[in-house]
């Protein structure tokens, strides 16, 4: 027995000893091959993403992106089909379907009866937007923002679509885009994490987000999306206990840390690193969180602008309002979900409700923003993970009527960092059904938005499992028409 | 079989042949007519010139062996080596004169050749000296060897572009462009024709006459006729020749040259295309044009920095947990600085940036407390171009030192009061492109004066909120308890603390006139719906909130269903309408009854002294899940006759779908002896029209039944 458990401590130290040796050498070579900079100082991690990054000067600092989940018909907002007004009822011709799939829930219908929009629309700003009459704060900004008409994805149902249009993938496991920024830019306030997640949830039909959502994949862990509670403390657990002070509390830090870094240097498992600087930040939090989140020295005007729910802890409103004070400080990318926009029936009663919940605060964040001189480095995302049919899901009544996923077109809106304003991009066909001009594809939207952070999507890239991976896989055309 | 000494004067001998032909060729120069043969060993020299570098340099070697004088064979051998390579250099010499002759002119071609012609001689003469003096003889090697690399560096100039060696280490120096100064044809076409086609068109090759190193050169043509002439793809050979197949031999660049890719050619042909200017800037091309598209994406938006860069260290020194120091974007030498943390600000940290100073074009101060530091620190910043100050808390002293930023474009002080000192300063500042001044405190006038003194700037005021009239939303009113046996606290609050709470016990509507003011918590002792509204000036009233607070009563002494709820909603049976427990504001959580197929119908034995004066019940209302008001209650009574009906009533039905919610159905009970009770309820049978399931049947939900005295 003794003799074996020499062997194996002898056998642990060679195989130690040789694979530290190859990895050493090894990876010094490949490395200062490949990465110019690598024996200039600065931790070999950083550098080799630094260089990897392509040197153009970003046009936005931040993200914040306003996921509508469930996806809000383009129908009742930023696409205008008289048409679909005209022919209420009629079937929709099969050479505008040609053939697209249908999902499980209009699968078995025999008839695809048109549906025109319940809302009025109107013209806006000096793009002349057609903009629906449940968005009024919205059209407000109208000149601020720049309206996708043609976004098209691969998904037809929630969550793949979701994560598609996250992770660049349909299935989990990825990185989601605020880690893949994280990773690629980093935090600038290093007491905050790189990417914070809001969640929300409106009065319409529902659907589940995830956290894999915000995964870091295979990304480090530090990475990850920090979901915030949506109580009256964001962060919760961020107080001292009643009898520990700020000292015993840097002492106990300082104790666990030594413990985790003796481990670290005897595993060299990166997760050990991640760990001992998740307590940092946590203890950097504590001050920079409350100093954060203190919503009373907002003026009365914010109030009024993002509209009074945004005191209330958990409404998309308070959430808007976090994630300008978020951004503000320094946070790369917030990642905010409102759920309910699922309006396969009673789409007349819970898209009003819907818009209401999100119209005012999204239309007030851009314009804080603005007045704040920080629209010009923060870009505002506003988009489901895909669109509505443009017929009837179930029977069409006079004031109730449902839509369906519908894949092939839909609209969301940007607004800030680098994003022409007041332009409407992209057209449809007059059925709303397909796209006739500039088609913008998930990737496309995707490898755009690492643009105007000043990152080429083909070029920042992790190696996983033998392969390298980027956020738009193996597509993805940088829009340059929306690019101011 | 010849002796090596036989060998050796063969070679020396041979040298005064490269010697007299050199000097007939260097002397005769472009008057000599040379046979076309002779060209093929002309263009050998790139070939042949690589043998008397070597052997030149191996030979150079051995004057500098220790003691060589003792080591015989060595010396020989050095000495061969050398006179070999003395021989290679007159053949080299000989086909570069012949090669010379071709396209080739210009000083570089000089320096090559009298380079070469003087390491040719200088060899002959180290080689017939050797002997003489050591320490010349070492002098004169080196001098050679130095010789030997400048001509060979001089000669690849030739063949591959100027600095063609050292280009890949020198390439850091170059410029970025920023796009509003890019010209279409400095900054655009040059580049293209400077990579792919000035090596065989410049000054010391002038391939077919044109040469593209100069302006003037390119506006002249070559031998067949114009390089570009404006608007015309036919006269332009620039366009013809660069359009030709591949395998023409006119294609331009030529076969085994690096090509031009399509985006290149794109940029060419438009310049033609559009005038062939040669001091258009880019910026006058039409944005939609594909020249411009192509041509934009190399230059920087960004403006051009013409500062050096900082030293990395110090910029790392610089940053730590409250203070960001990093480059606009990697590799540029302007620096962005960002305080974060309000409580860890500490003014003195301001002045260690002057270290940075220079650099620094972005500072983000936003939400610091600036009032009363000393702002002399701005002065470390001549290039500041936009610094954020967002409620700071400035001074109007502090204000007119941040006018003395000359190159400030873009400030934001949103959130500060502006006085009007502050804004007499702030009215000098004409370079300013934007200025953020939301939430400053300005008057109309006062914005009327200040866009008066800066017509150029983009003032943003912001959103002030004057005149907009919202609703308020609903307080909160929170109990402990839904259901209580004699008294219950209650709690209203709102999240802005300055509001007016106003609220009612008997279920009517709050006004803001009459209806009581909430000011501390309330007690409730009977079955009641608490309403509360807030106010507030500006603002709308909210709509209302309300909370039904059950009291329990006493419990009877049985209870028996006598039909049965829905074996899925089926709580804790008969005990659930007597438990004293309040179901929770959902249906699913166990603690309600629910009753479709069936109408529920219930019989309640009373307690031997019990003399209820009022009967509740509580049920549960929520259309979107079809839990719907009964149609139909009716309460029965029996002492110890016959059942007697004394309520039968339809309870105010749903119009609309609402959010889940409790309701309370009372009913006074006859002052009469009774000793028990019945109760029977309708379930919607076929739900109205406007509902999402019309037609279906419905539900009624209950969770208790209780009596008052």
């Amino acid at each position: 027995m003794e003799k074996e458990i020499l062997e194996q401590g002898l056998n642990l130290n060679r195989r130690k000893f040789l694979s530290k040796l190859s990895l050493g050498v090894g990876s010094a070579a490949l490395g200062s091959l490949l990465i110019p900079d690598l024996f200039k100082g600065g931790s070999p991690d950083e550098d080799a993403i630094m260089s990897a990054l392509p040197h153009f000067a970003p046009k936005a600092k931040r993200v914040i992106y306003l996921f509508q989940n469930g996806a809000p018909s383009q129908l009742e907002s930023f696409d205008y089909k008289p048409l679909l007004n005209k022919n209420m009822g009629q079937e929709l011709p099969e050479s505008i379907r040609g053939g697209q799939r249908l999902t499980g829930m209009t699968a078995g219908q025999t008839s695809f009866p048109l549906v025109g929009s319940y809302y009025k629309f109107n013209q806006y700003g000096e793009s002349r937007a057609w903009i629906s009459e449940i968005f009024p704060h919205t059209a407000g900004v109208v000149d601020d923002i720049c309206i996708i008409k043609s976004m098209h994805t691969e998904a037809i149902n929630h969550d793949p679509a979701l994560t598609f249009f996250q992770t660049g993938a349909q299935v989990g496991n990825r990185p989601s885009m605020g880690s893949w920024l994280s990773y690629g830019l980093g935090s600038e306030n290093s007491n905050l994490p790189a990417f914070c997640v809001l969640l929300s949830r409106g009065k319409g039909n529902g659907q589940g987000v995830y956290s894999k959502l915000w995964s870091n994949g295979f990304l480090d862990a530090t990475h990850q999306g920090v979901q915030f509670s949506n109580s009256e403390d964001p962060v919760l657990y961020l107080k001292d206990p009643k009898s520990m002070s700020r000292d015993e509390r840097r002492k106990m830090l300082d104790q666990i840390s030594a413990m985790n870094d003796l481990n670290y240097r005897e595993f060299n498992d990166p997760e050990i690193s991640a760990k001992i600087q998740q307590y940092e930040m946590a203890y950097r939090m504590q001050t920079a969180v409350p100093e954060m989140t203190d919503v009373s020295k907002e003026p009365d005007s914010i109030i009024k602008m993002y509209g009074p729910d945004c005191l209330i802890p958990g409404t998309y409103a308070a959430n808007c309002l976090l994630a300008r004070k978020l951004s503000e400080s320094g946070v790369r990318f917030v990642q905010l979900y409102h759920q309910g926009w699922d309006q396969h029936g009673n789409l007349p009663s819970e898209m009003a409700l819907q818009a209401k919940d999100v119209d005012q605060a999204s239309a007030a964040l851009v314009k804080d923003l603005k007045q704040r001189g920080l629209l010009d480095e923060t870009l505002v995302i506003w988009g489901g993970e895909f669109g509505r049919t443009n017929y009837c899901q179930g029977k069409i009544l006079e004031d109730n009527y449902g839509r369906d996923h519908h894949p092939r077109a839909f609209s969301i809106w940007m607004a800030g960092g680098g994003v022409k304003s007041g332009m409407v991009y992209g057209e449809t066909d007059e059925f709303g059904y397909n796209i006739t001009e500039n088609p913008v594809h998930v990737h496309d939207f995707q490898a755009t938005v690492m643009n105007l952070m000043g990152i080429d999507h083909e070029r920042m890239t992790y190696k996983h499992l033998g392969r390298r991976y980027r956020l738009t896989d193996v597509s993805g055309h940088v829009i340059k028409d929306i690019i101011a | 079989m010849i002796s090596f000494n036989t060998f050796r004067s063969i070679l020396e001998n041979t040298l005064f042949v490269w010697i007299g032909l050199a000097l007939i060729l260097t002397i005769g120069g472009d008057n000599l007519f040379l046979p076309e043969w002779l060209q093929v060993i002309g263009r050998s020299h790139p070939l042949i010139l690589h043998f008397p570098i070597v052997l030149l340099l191996f030979g150079l070697l051995f004057f500098w062996a220790p003691n060589l004088k003792a080591k015989k064979d060595l010396k020989e051998f050095g000495e061969i080596s050398f006179l070999l390579g003395c021989n290679f250099a007159g053949i080299t010499v000989l086909a570069g004169l012949i090669l010379a002759q071709e396209d080739y002119e210009g000083s570089a071609l000089e320096w090559h050749k009298w380079a070469g012609l003087a390491v040719f001689g200088l060899s002959i003469l180290l080689y017939f000296i050797r002997n003489q003096s050591i320490n010349f003889s070492k002098s004169l090697s080196a001098i050679i060897a130095v010789g030997v690399l400048q001509a060979g560096h001089w000669g690849a100039d030739l063949t591959h572009g100027e600095n063609f060696l050292l280009s890949p280490i020198l390439k850091e120096e170059q410029e970025t462009i920023a796009l509003s100064e890019a010209e279409v044809f400095r900054d655009v076409v040059q580049p293209i024709l400077q990579a792919k086609c000035i090596s065989c068109h410049k000054e010391g090759k002038i391939k077919g006459e044109l040469r593209m190193d100069l302006v003037e050169h390119i506006k002249k043509g070559g031998k067949s006729g114009p390089f570009v002439v404006p608007g015309d793809f036919e006269k332009s050979l620039l366009v013809t020749r660069i359009n030709l197949p591949l395998e023409e031999k006119e294609h331009m660049p030529p076969k085994n040259k690096i090509q031009l890719t399509d985006e290149e050619k794109t940029i060419l042909m438009d310049w033609v295309y559009s005038g062939a200017s040669f001091d258009q800037k880019l910026e006058e091309v039409d944005t939609e044009s594909e020249l411009f598209q192509l041509a934009s994406q190399k230059f920087s938006t960004e403006e051009n920095y013409n500062f050096d860069a900082a030293d990395p260290e110090t910029i790392l020194e610089l940053n730590n947990f409250f203070r960001e120091v990093a480059p606009i974007y990697p590799g540029s030498p302007a620096l962005v600085v960002s305080y974060f943390g309000i409580s860890a600000f500490d003014p003195n940290s301001l002045g260690e940036l002057k270290a940075i100073g220079e650099q620094v074009v972005q500072l983000n101060l936003n939400k610091m407390p600036l009032n009363g530091v000393s702002f002399g620190f701005l002065s470390n910043f001549p290039n500041l171009r936009e610094l954020q100050a967002n409620f700071t808390d400035l001074t109007s002293d502090e204000i007119s030192e941040i006018t003395n930023l000359q190159s400030l474009t873009s400030l934001a002080i949103s959130g500060n009061t502006l006085d009007d000192k502050s804004l007499e300063s702030l009215g000098k500042m004409k370079s300013l492109e934007k200025l953020f001044i939301w939430q400053t405190g300005l008057s109309d006038a006062e914005k009327e004066k200040l866009e008066d003194k800066l017509p150029d700037t983009k003032i943003e005021y912001g959103f002030d909120g004057r005149g907009v009239i919202y609703d308020l939303n609903s307080p909160t009113i929170i109990s402990e308890v839904n259901m209580f046996a004699d008294s219950a606290k209650l709690e209203i609050t709102h999240p802005i603390k300055t509001v007016e709470i106003r609220y009612s016990t008997e279920g009517e509507e709050p006004d803001s006139i009459s209806s009581p003011i909430y000011k501390g918590p309330i007690w409730i002792n009977k079955t009641a719906e608490v309403k509360a509204r807030a106010f507030a000036k500006d603002w709308k009233g909210s709509p209302s909130s309300s909370v039904l607070l059950f009291r329990s009563g006493n419990p009877p002494k049985e209870l028996k269903l006598l039909t049965q709820p829905n074996p899925n909603y089926f709580g804790k049976g008969e005990l659930t309408l007597i438990d004293q427990i309040k179901g929770e504001n959902n249906h699913t959580s166990g603690e309600w009854l629910g009753f479709q197929d069936e109408d529920p119908e219930v019989e309640i034995t009373l307690a031997d002294d019990q003399k209820p004066k009022e009967l509740t019940i509580s049920l549960l209302y929520h259309e979107g899940a079809y839990i719907f008001p009964p149609t139909q209650v009716e309460v029965w009574i029996k002492n110890t006759g016959n059942w007697e009906k004394i309520i039968d009533e339809i309870p105010t039905q749903s119009t609309d779908i609402k959010p889940s919610r409790f309701q309370a159905l009372n009913y006074d009970l006859p002052t009469t002896e009774f000793k028990k009770v019945k109760i029977k309820m309708k379930a919607i049978k076929s739900l109205p029209k406007w509902h999402p399931g019309a037609g279906s049947k419905g539900w009624v939900f209950m969770d208790e039944i209780s009596f008052l005295n």
